[in-house]
């Protein structure tokens, strides 16, 4: 056989020098423009539509990187202040401590901080909390009645659950829920209960969504992940297609958390007005209902009301936890990893 | 076409030596075979000739213009020297009329050149044709046509006919050699066979161990060969020992008048090597040989077996005094029958060689 | 040439007997001429290598920077053995279910009277074009399948083309006359193919396993999917835990060392490749081998590979498909369309990026094998057994360091694909280059062609099919990439599987569907090229007998 060698290799090369040139002129164009770098670790699906509106309100161009939230965290460390990252949009506290603590973050001005209900943000005002959400129990209601649901995370380590939990030990929120564990109940206490989990068969996932897909499934009785995930599969499949249902941890209880996302400027863009004023948007009356209507989340500004059918975000709140506490995320992962989880 | 010298050339692979320091000349015109021995370095000459090796010393000079010395090197595409390798080594990408018209200027590969060629070797028909679809005759064809379309100064054929069955074997060459006595080619062929050498080449140049042993016509090679090797390894010879005394060898044989070889001393009394040719062997009855005195003198043998060809035969004759048979060949007719005891005469003078110097091979 | 130097007279044909080296001392010895293509060669592989090694360098550079302690601690721990346990199980699982079930279809495909075979040879094909994330996605919601197992199917699934293309090719130009001679000499049909065939295609079969066996090693997707707790899930999870890469090094060294060790034991039981000559001698069709009552059971088989290779993850792709996204994600086809283009953009951009480094490592290997080119061969070979995370993350520490203005653009990006897939073009070109009897360029040069131009009109033309398989393989399996992918790519550009995680992400598969039905219809593209040589036989020749 003959392949026409040279056509093949010559259209390979423009057709993919085209795209290229096409993908890299774009690029360096908005770059040129000084518009605002977005590093989103919240998925492009439930941001964009927000960041429209941003850009539509102030005229400024928003470019947005979307990727994980940890791979973000990991790719800012590694990029140092060479990052082209004005801001960052972590899912989670954990990362924006991480990536504060690496010096990485400039901080906020006070109006901004001051905003949100304090416990629910950093302290010492290198990133903002955005939105909250509570870690709850996902279970098959077709296993689990509903007086039988777990009430507790220690209602787990029983032999009759055991091989029918689920938890996703790399998820960012569940390292929180460890760290807000060993921060109410000791090293020890949180240790404990991991050992015992893992003696009890837990079973473990990637995400969230993998969670929930095998409580609907079937698969699994119970499982640990963030209430809205339920929200949303809810409002793609409707009501009468939930067979996954939520239960609320009781109040006090370290499964009881509420997570919150947050955002912080990049040090290189301290004094970038525009970063300040999508952080602040992030904050403001509008930024806020946005989230409560179209990611079910818990508004963070006082004053806004939380979305429906959901309790109060104080019910949930852990009057013995300081979130400032949680960003000792390396501790949490040194010991996931030493009990086997990571 | 050109005449082709090569002189002193020393190669060497890996710092293994190939090639000794070899020399000779190829009249414009003519074809000379190299023959040797597998390992004896005729094919690493042929690579230096080509240019696709580079000689550690020597010169190879085409009608005065000096392709590789001291000083130079021409790359293998500037030298004008066609190659005709072993396997024909078409290109199998390409069709028949592709192939032949590779070497020619871009502009004229789509001319007539490709098809005269062709309509040379006696392929016309075949030039759309891919390399698989040839018989292994056709290739070398194909090949031949396609070393001469560029009308190069000389031609290499690397064992050609190697590959082909005895059967074609001779028609090919045949046919090669009428192309090459028609286009008037300098050729240079190397082979290890024989009577491929001797029946095609104007000239033959035999190497043994990367030195040459003898240069000359067919003939001379056979006739007067320059050792007892020599006379071993082109044409098939008996060689025995005996006594040299003025112009006669006593050996198995008898008595038996013999001539020095080129280049060969011998004093009376000294022990030498003769070498007999096959056919020079005369047999008889045994009661006509009393009677009859033959050239050379007459010993009685015993007729271990017979190989018969048809045009002839080979006899194996067991002489006393010697373990290994020797070999005689007859003409058709001549009646021998194993078991027998035969009388055994020579035709010619046997060519006698020193000792010591002949005791390779 | 009319200006050299010439030697006036002729010395007659005088032989010179027995003359030694020392005896010409008269004649000025030349010089070597310094083989300055080969040097410039040479020098182009082991920059090439280097290249590809930057993911090794980079974790070498974030390991020796950790404290002692932390490396020690990292790779002591039980959990390591653990899980390089796991991964070596799953390794050596894929690559013997791969190298069975491969060997065995392009044998009842070559070797046997069965009806269709270019209809078989296409669905043996087709699994190529399926990412193993989807695959396992489609298993993960079809059937209760999960663990070892999972990851096992999936993955041998998926990988099994990767053998049965090259072994299928292999078994066509294989000297069937061999195993004749072996029946003849009282070996039974088996032991015939085992023992005079089986050799002759074992380099081939080799070759597929071992680029299989480093696949295995650095997926992530198909094993989190599964749940099986392999390396990569480890480093996945110790750096997007991000505060740990430390650990991740370790693991991902851990990982590279493996990688290592598997490419070392191919090239031990590879043996000698065999050279094929340009020109195989015209020889009888052997006849194909009868299936008779075994006719149902192949054909059966068959159609069950293929039918769950590629039933499974089409069927749950179609089921989303059809279940309509509800009140979730509207998907613009334009949206696609877009994402189809950048995709097929930055695969062939990486395939020719993975073509220029293959092409001095390979015909480095092919034409002059020493240990530099099994160095430089070896090292390309790195790429492939890391994750995408961290040939992502060594390509960011690498370009901000040596070019900050190429950061984050298309051209990192490319690059990064052809780092990572750069054993499949090398391997390619090295075999097709082995090919190519070097007796063809002699004749070319001896016809007037200069260096370059016997690689163009000869060389490189006879090797092109050979290669032009290796740079379709490339892109295929660039167009498959996502962790490097999301790492490095331009902001604000999405390929059709970035598309895919961000939505599958927020569980919108319904959404997710079509990009994955359109990323594996585009990919189905080189997998069909790729037949294309097994359809129609390797070499025109045959073909035509």
């Amino acid at each position: 056989m003959r392949f026409p060698a040279r056509p093949v290799v010559a259209t390979a090369a423009i057709l993919s020098t085209l795209a290229l040139a096409a993908c890299s002129t774009g690029t360096e164009a908005d770059e040129a423009d000084g518009a605002l770098v977005l590093y989103s670790g919240r998925s492009e699906d439930l941001v964009q539509p927000l960041i429209d509106q941003f850009e539509a309100a102030s005229g400024i161009d928003v470019e947005v990187r979307y990727a994980g939230t940890t791979e973000l965290a990991a790719l800012l460390q590694e990029e140092g202040d060479a990052t082209p990252a004005d801001v960052f949009f972590s899912q989670d506290a954990g990362a924006l401590g991480a990536v504060a603590r690496a010096g990485l973050l400039a901080e906020l001005p006070e109006g901004v901080t001051s905003a949100v209900e304090p416990g629910l943000t950093s302290t010492d005002g290198t990133w903002v909390g955005v939105t909250g959400r509570a870690r709850v129990f996902v279970v098959d209601s077709q296993q689990v009645g509903v007086d039988e649901a777990p009430s507790t995370i220690h209602d787990l380590t029983d032999p009759s659950w055991a091989g029918q939990v689920g938890i996703a030990p790399t998820n960012a929120s569940f390292q929180s829920f460890v760290t807000a564990l060993r921060v109410l109940e000791g090293e020890d206490a949180a240790q404990r209960w991991l050992e015992d989990m893992i003696a009890n068969d837990v079973q473990l996932y990637s995400n969230n969504t993998a969670i929930l897909e095998a409580a609907q499934a079937g698969e699994i009785q119970v499982g640990l992940i963030n209430h809205y995930y339920w929200y949303r599969l809810e409002a793609e499949l409707g009501a009468e297609g939930m067979r996954a249902q939520l239960v609320f941890p009781a109040a006090g209880d370290p499964g009881s958390i509420v997570n919150v996302t947050g955002a912080g400027i990049l040090a290189g863009a301290q004094d970038d007005p525009d970063a300040l004023a999508f952080v602040e948007y992030l904050v403001s009356e509008d930024g806020q209902q946005y989230f409560v209507d179209a990611t079910y989340e818990y508004p963070l500004v006082p004053g806004i009301a939380a979305p429906e059918g959901l309790p109060a975000v104080a019910e949930l709140t852990n009057p013995d936890l300081d979130l400032s506490d949680l960003d000792t995320l390396a501790e949490t992962t040194a010991l996931l990893a030493e009990v086997g989880l990571l | 076409m050109s005449e082709l010298q090569v002189r002193k050339v020393v190669a060497a692979y890996d710092s293994t030596p190939v090639l000794h320091g070899v020399s000779f000349t190829v009249a414009s015109g003519t074809l000379a075979a190299v023959l040797g021995p597998s390992g004896s370095g005729k094919s690493t000459l042929l690579r230096v000739i080509a240019g696709l090796h580079r000689p550690l010393e020597g010169a190879i000079v085409s009608d005065g213009r000096v392709l590789s010395g001291p000083r130079v090197d021409v790359a293998p595409q500037h030298r004008r020297i066609g190659l005709v390798p072993q396997d024909a080594a078409l290109f199998p990408h390409l069709d028949v009329r592709a192939n032949v018209a590779f070497g020619l200027p871009r502009q004229e590969r789509g001319g007539a050149r490709a098809d005269e060629m062709l309509a040379l070797v006696g392929l016309s028909e075949l030039a759309d044709r891919m390399p698989g679809e040839l018989s292994g005759g056709q290739r070398h064809r194909v090949a031949l046509a396609r070393a001469l379309a560029p009308q190069p100064d000389m031609v290499l054929l690397d064992e050609p006919f190697s590959a082909l069955d005895a059967s074609l074997r001779g028609e090919v060459r045949a046919q090669v050699r009428q192309v090459l006595r028609r286009t008037r080619t300098t050729a240079l062929l190397v082979t290890h066979d024989q009577d491929e050498a001797l029946s095609m080449a104007d000239q033959v140049v035999v190497l043994a161990d990367g030195r040459l042993e003898q240069d000359g016509s067919p003939a001379d090679l056979y006739e007067r060969p320059r050792s007892a090797w020599l006379a071993r390894f082109v044409g098939g010879a008996v060689t025995l020992r005996g006594t040299w005394r003025a112009g006669t060898v006593e050996c198995a044989l008898g008595t038996v008048p013999a001539e020095l070889g080129i280049g060969q001393t011998a004093s009376d009394g000294t022990t030498v090597e003769i070498v007999v040719r096959p056919e020079h062997l005369v047999l008889g009855d045994v009661a006509e040989a009393a009677s009859r005195p033959a050239p050379g003198g007459r010993v009685r043998a015993m007729v271990r077996h017979v190989q018969y060809f048809g045009h002839d035969a080979v006899v194996w004759l067991d002489l006393p005094g010697l373990e290994e048979p020797v070999q005689a060949r007859v003409l058709a007719g001549t009646r021998v029958w194993p078991d027998t005891e035969v009388s055994v005469g020579l035709q010619r003078p046997a060519l006698a060689f020193a000792v010591p110097d002949s005791a390779r091979g | 040439m009319r200006g050299s130097p010439t030697i006036g007279g002729r010395e007659g044909s005088a032989p010179s007997r027995r003359v030694g080296l020392a005896g010409l001392a008269a004649e000025p010895r030349i010089a070597p001429r310094p083989p300055w293509g080969r040097l410039i060669l040479a020098g182009s592989a082991v920059a090439a290598a280097a290249l590809a090694a930057i993911p090794l360098v980079y974790l070498v550079v974030r390991v020796a920077g950790a404290e002692s302690g932390a490396v020690a601690d990292a790779l002591l721990r039980a959990r390591t053995a653990e899980l390089a346990i796991n991964t070596v199980g799953l390794v050596l699982a894929v690559a013997a279910g791969c190298l069975v079930l491969g060997v065995g279809t392009a044998w009842l495909l070559a070797r046997t009277d069965l009806q269709a075979r270019r209809l078989w040879i296409v669905l043996a094909a087709l699994p190529l074009a399926i990412p193993s994330y989807v695959a396992a996605f489609g298993w993960v919601s079809l059937t209760p399948l999960r663990g070892f197992w999972g990851a096992f199917v999936v993955l041998t699934l998926c990988n099994a083309p990767m053998v049965t293309l090259p072994t299928l090719a292999a078994l066509r130009q294989a000297d069937l006359a061999q195993e004749d001679v072996a029946r003849t000499l009282g070996r039974s049909r088996s032991r015939a193919f085992l023992e005079a065939t089986w050799p002759q295609v074992r380099p081939a079969a080799l070759a597929g396993v071992l680029l299989t066996a480093l696949y295995v090693l650095s997926d992530f997707g198909a094993v989190a999917l599964m749940r099986f707790e392999a390396f990569t899930w480890a480093i996945h999870a110790a750096y997007t835990s991000s505060f740990d890469p430390t650990l991740a090094a370790v693991m991902a060294v851990v990982l590279a060392v493996m990688g290592v060790a598997l490419v070392a034991a191919e090239r031990t039981m590879r043996g000698r490749q065999a050279r094929f000559g340009s020109m195989v001698a015209a020889r009888p069709a052997s006849a194909p081998v009868r299936l008779g009552r075994w006719r149902m059971p192949a054909l059966a088989a068959l159609l069950a590979v293929a039918g769950v290779s590629l039933g499974v993850p089409l069927g749950s792709l179609l089921r989303y498909l059809g279940r309509g996204s509800g009140e979730g994600i509207a998907v613009a086809p334009l949206d696609v369309a877009a994402d189809a283009l950048t995709t097929v953009g930055l695969a062939l951009a990486g395939a020719l990026v993975a073509l220029l480094l293959a092409l001095p490592i390979g015909i480095l290997a092919a034409r002059w094998p020493s240990r530099l080119a099994a160095g430089a061969e070896s090292a390309s070979y790195v790429g492939l057994a890391l994750p995408g995370i961290v040939v992502g993350l060594s390509l960011v520490y690498f370009s901000l360091q040596a070019v900050p203005a190429l950061y984050q653009s298309v051209w990192i990006l490319a690059f990064a694909y052809g780092v990572l897939f750069l054993p499949k073009a090398v391997g390619a070109v090295r075999a097709s280059i082995e090919r190519v009897e070097p007796g063809l360029e002699d004749v070319a040069r001896t016809l007037g062609e200069g260096v370059a131009g016997t690689w163009a009109r000869v060389t490189a033309r006879i090797a092109w099919p050979g290669i032009g398989a290796g740079v379709l393989l490339v892109a295929l399996t660039a167009m498959k990439e996502l962790p490097a992918t999301l790492l490095l790519r331009p902001t604000s550009t999405d390929t059709l599987a970035t598309s895919l995680w961000r939505l599958t992400d927020i569980s919108a598969y319904a959404a997710a569907a079509p990009y994955a039905l359109v990323l594996t219809v585009v990919a189905a593209v080189p997998a069909l090229l790729l037949t294309r040589d097994a359809v129609t036989g390797s070499t025109r020749a045959e073909g035509l007998q």
